[in-house]
């Protein structure tokens, strides 16, 4: 407590303002993906404000990457019920995901906020590109539509999906789409900007620089209106009736009172309103797309509605038609591993019978209380905590190394688990079980 | 002349006496966190993301530079002295550092891998001043096809590292292989092999099985022997630095493996996997003494710690002059940026000149930084060989366990860990290579969606393959790596070849 408390005190000296009494001791903030992506900026750009503008006193950021944000959600609604003073970062991608990956549980489990933030998407092509408009582009696609390569972020993303509107929309069949998955931003718009696919979608922050530069031409954007000081006309503007933003909100767990969930709104709704903030949408380069209350729930529902429909449409909840077949590659793999494993059991087999058999049990007395510390640290890392559970996977790993020093071993094993604790999770606010000993540190 | 009056800027900045202080802080920050395993560059990055927001953003970005280049390079530490690799970039290094390292050369590997990432970043930092704009243009090129041809060339490496048998080798290969399937399948969204557990919808980590293999299977399979042969032969410890024999056999790999992970680290693909493997399997193909690879040669860890520290450097070319983050790393380098106001892309160096000179300065800077305070280092973190095994392994499965779980802070993560550990226990008792399985995991994956990507733009034609002239041109490569010894044997002793990846290379210098 006196660490972080150390810790809190010296942000708060560099850099806040006076301020008035923080709303929150604490507000953990959730990132339901790995360090780098959209939803993490947030959160860490989130905690900055929260921080310097105090309030609340401590912000630790907490990552819970995996499948799209839907981990993150499932442990959320799991594990932080009727927490008042935790909120995860979600958004469109997820509301995908959960159609996608079937999640079993969805955004209707959590305490709906705020919406925070939105980016537009764009269609651009390489300043090469034969393509000098939407129609020129339309019209190819129409007359060939597998012929023209889509090339955007990952499968059942924000860019699959304006893919699959923009297609349905100009009356081809989403499935016809050829879209090409890349993982990871930088891989799909290197594709892009090397002029690998015929045309490329991703989000408009992303493309600002190149657009600047002229390096890509947009075809469109995917804003109602167009955006002032952007050279892009909208795809409405140009008769393909499709919007589309990348929204990103705020949730926060089932099971908190209205008075809490009122409380957190008001943070919320105070951090959007200040210059700080102002100041990190510019950076970034996201819009102010502030709904709370009911009409934020109306939005998700409506949303919800549309993405399901599209992603079916697009074959994204059922098997996909691509053109070389998913199940060769495992096939391959797998009867690989079939063979290459007997021939190798085969010759073991073959070479043992050569040797005399290994079988005294007292030999495998190290591995046995080596597994027995093993044993025990994945049985109480969660409920006795990391230092102690740790402790005991130090001095039972000493013990297989023959050591007939047992208190110099568990002092050791008090002082590693201990100190990288206070290394790790204290100073480096990395996440691990505080267990038995959450008071005392 | 423009570029050295903007560099000069730069280095006028980085070398005031506060900032060269928070270059130091910078180097000494990556260097200890990188050390730990699992917590890779991309997280040491973040993690200490935060303690630069307090400062003015050219004290941010000299600190960024050292807390960068110090996060690559301590991973090698770890490598070599306790055969527990921390992340990918240094699998490499560890086959033979730590073989050294066992015999007593502890001391000599640390210095060939500190010299040597220091001539590579500060050789690769000097070609990012001057051409990253043209390299960037080259790397566009790069597509489905060529990054494709590209996972063949490196798995050309396997052939190099499988070990006595061939048999057991591609097992371990096929291992990795199969255990890359797991998870959602990029192109389509579908999961595969998931087996209806959410966590395993985005794969296997890789740090986890990386990890589990090294660091932990290494714990297992000591306990393991210590119950069977209790004379485990001590070496004798020499903390002398390197001897000239080995600056001469050195010198040569820290310039190939600069000029093979640079090029390579511009492109997205794997991160420094491919360059470091690729490095090794050259330095064993020029060896005069190839049979020495894999018991302790020094080219074996020069030439893959330069080609990591170099293409961590190319890394930033993608990123500084096109905005693309081309790696995890590079994806929390691009907020850290952003944080700053600065927008990577193609005005970046006209917009604001004084902030991309400082950084580039300060990674110059903080490649000093870091001989400086690794060099009369190697030979004190050499001394952990003589701490007792019992502290020794205790606190690499306790530091092993911390990385696995604040991963995703998950406990199938974990006991996952501790299953690959004791299936690399088993695979080393049966003399099983552990690395084919590591590349197969890195590798298939990659190979797998780039070969379906390139088919998919080119609607399903194969010639895709052989009509680009990159494609064309590494696959030949690949066939020639594979056959070029054996058929060269075979014209000059018109004799019966006995094993293929035995045979030295013909072409030496």
């Amino acid at each position: 407590m006196r660490w972080r408390l150390t810790l809190a005190v010296v942000l708060v000296v560099v850099a806040a303002p006076a301020f008035a009494q923080p709303a929150f001791d604490q507000l953990r903030l959730i990132a339901p993906a790995a360090p780098g992506g959209g939803w993490d900026q947030t959160a860490r750009v989130m905690q900055q404000v929260l921080l310097r503008t105090a309030i609340a006193r401590t912000v630790p950021v907490e990552n819970v990457p995996g499948a799209a944000g839907t981990i993150g959600l499932a442990r959320f609604v799991s594990a932080e019920r009727g927490n008042r003073e935790v909120v995860m970062v979600s958004g469109l991608i997820m509301l995908a995901a959960i159609v996608t990956h079937q999640s079993p549980v969805t955004l209707h489990d959590v305490t709906p906020i705020a919406r925070i933030t939105g980016e537009y998407e764009v269609i651009v092509v390489p300043s090469a590109s034969p393509f000098r408009s939407l129609q020129e582009f339309i019209q190819a696609f129409k007359a060939h539509p597998e012929s023209i390569s889509w090339g955007g972020g990952s499968a059942g993303g924000t860019d699959q999906i304006l893919a699959g509107l923009v297609s349905d929309a100009v009356g081809v069949a989403p499935t016809r789409v050829n879209y090409i998955a890349f993982s990871g931003g930088g891989e799909a718009m290197s594709a892009i900007l090397g002029g690998q696919v015929s045309v490329g979608i991703n989000g408009l922050a992303e493309f600002q620089a190149q657009i600047e530069a002229r390096t890509v031409r947009v075809l469109g954007i995917s804003s109602a209106e167009r955006l002032p000081g952007l050279d892009a006309p909208t795809l409405r503007e140009q008769g393909v009736d499709v919007e589309l933003e990348n929204w990103r909100s705020v949730v926060a767990p089932p099971g908190i009172s209205p008075d809490d969930r009122e409380h957190v709104t008001k943070a919320i709704e105070a951090m959007v309103r200040l210059p700080e903030w102002r100041a990190a949408l510019e950076r970034y380069r996201w819009l102010d797309r502030y709904l709370a209350g009911a009409a934020f729930e109306r939005f998700v529902t409506a949303e919800e509605v549309r993405v399901r429909g599209i992603l079916s449409k697009l074959g994204l909840n059922g098997a996909t038609t691509t053109i070389v077949s998913a199940s060769a590659y495992p096939a391959f793999v797998l009867a690989g591993l079939f063979a290459t494993g007997l021939a190798a059991v085969l010759t073991m087999w073959t070479r043992t019978r050569r040797e005399p058999a290994d079988n005294d049990r007292s030999r495998w007395q190290p591995v046995a209380v080596l597994a027995a510390g093993v044993i025990l640290d994945l049985a109480f890392i969660e409920s006795l905590g990391f230092v102690l559970a740790s402790a005991a996977l130090f001095w039972f790993t000493a013990r297989a190394f023959d050591s007939r020093r047992p208190v110099r071993d568990a002092l050791f094993a008090i002082g590693v688990s201990v100190s990288s604790y206070l290394l790790f999770a204290r100073a480096l606010q990395l996440q691990l079980p505080a267990g038995l000993l959450a008071g005392w540190f | 002349m423009e570029t050295l009056d903007a560099l000069a800027g730069g280095f006028a900045n980085a070398l005031m006496p506060a900032h060269l202080g928070w270059a130091l802080a910078g180097t000494t920050l990556g260097t200890a966190v990188g050390v730990l395993p699992g917590i890779g560059p991309a997280l040491t990055v973040a993690l200490l993301l935060p303690v630069t927001f307090s400062l003015d953003p050219i004290s941010a970005f000299i600190m960024f530079g050292g807390i960068y280049y110090g996060a690559m390079y301590g991973g090698s530490t770890t490598s070599i002295l306790l055969n527990s690799p921390g992340e990918t970039a240094s699998i490499a290094t560890a086959i033979d550092g730590h073989a050294m390292a066992r015999q007593g050369r502890g001391t000599a590997a640390l210095t060939t891998a500190a010299i040597g990432s220091f001539v590579a970043g500060t050789l690769a930092t000097l070609a990012l001043t001057f051409c990253a704009p043209a390299l960037a243009a080259v790397a566009l090129r790069f597509g489905p096809a060529e990054y494709f041809a590209l996972t063949v060339l490196a798995f050309t490496t396997v052939s190099v590292l499988l070990g006595t048998s061939v048999v057991r080798g591609l097992f371990s290969l096929f291992l990795g292989l199969a255990l890359g399937l797991v998870g959602i399948d990029q192109l389509t969204g579908n999961a595969r092999f998931s087996f209806g557990i959410p966590q395993l919808l985005d794969g296997i980590d890789v740090v986890i099985l990386v990890i589990g293999l090294f660091a932990v299977g290494e714990t297992i399979f000591q306990a393991w022997r210590h119950g069977r042969d209790d004379t485990s032969a001590v070496a004798l410890h020499d903390f002398t630095g390197m001897n000239r024999e080995e600056w001469r056999r050195s010198w040569k790999p820290w310039l190939r493996g600069t000029a093979i992970g640079f090029p390579l680290g511009v492109l997205p693909c794997g991160g420094p996997v491919i360059p470091t493997f690729l490095s090794y399997m050259v330095e064993r193909r020029l060896s005069d003494t190839p049979e020495q690879f894999g018991h302790g040669a020094i080219e074996g860890v020069a030439g893959p710690e330069a080609a990591n520290n170099a293409a961590a450097a190319g890394v930033l070319v993608p990123l500084l002059t096109l905005g693309l983050p081309s790696s995890a790393t590079a994806a929390v380098l691009l907020t850290a940026f952003q944080q700053y106001g600065l927008q990577p892309g193609p005005l970046l160096f006209s917009a604001r000149p004084d902030l991309v000179w400082t950084l580039i300065a300060s990674l110059y800077v903080g490649n000093v930084m870091l001989l400086v305070l690794n060099l009369p280092l190697a030979g004190l973190w050499a001394r952990v060989m003589l701490v007792p095994k019992p502290l020794l392994f205790g606190g690499i499965l306790v530091l092993a366990s911390l990385g696995a779980y604040s991963l995703n802070a998950s406990m199938l993560d974990l006991g996952l860990l501790y299953v690959v550990g004791a299936i690399a226990c088993a695979m080393r008792v049966y003399d099983v290579p552990l690395v084919p399985a590591v590349l197969g995991l890195i590798l298939g994956p990659l190979s797998e969606q780039h070969f379906r990507r390139a088919m998919a733009i080119s609607e399903g034609n194969p010639l895709v393959f052989v009509t680009h002239g990159i494609s064309a041109a590494f696959l030949l490569l690949a066939v020639a790596v594979l056959l070029g010894p054996f058929l060269f044997n075979r014209w000059r002793t018109a004799g019966p070849v006995t094993t293929l990846d035995r045979e030295p290379e013909p072409q030496r210098e």
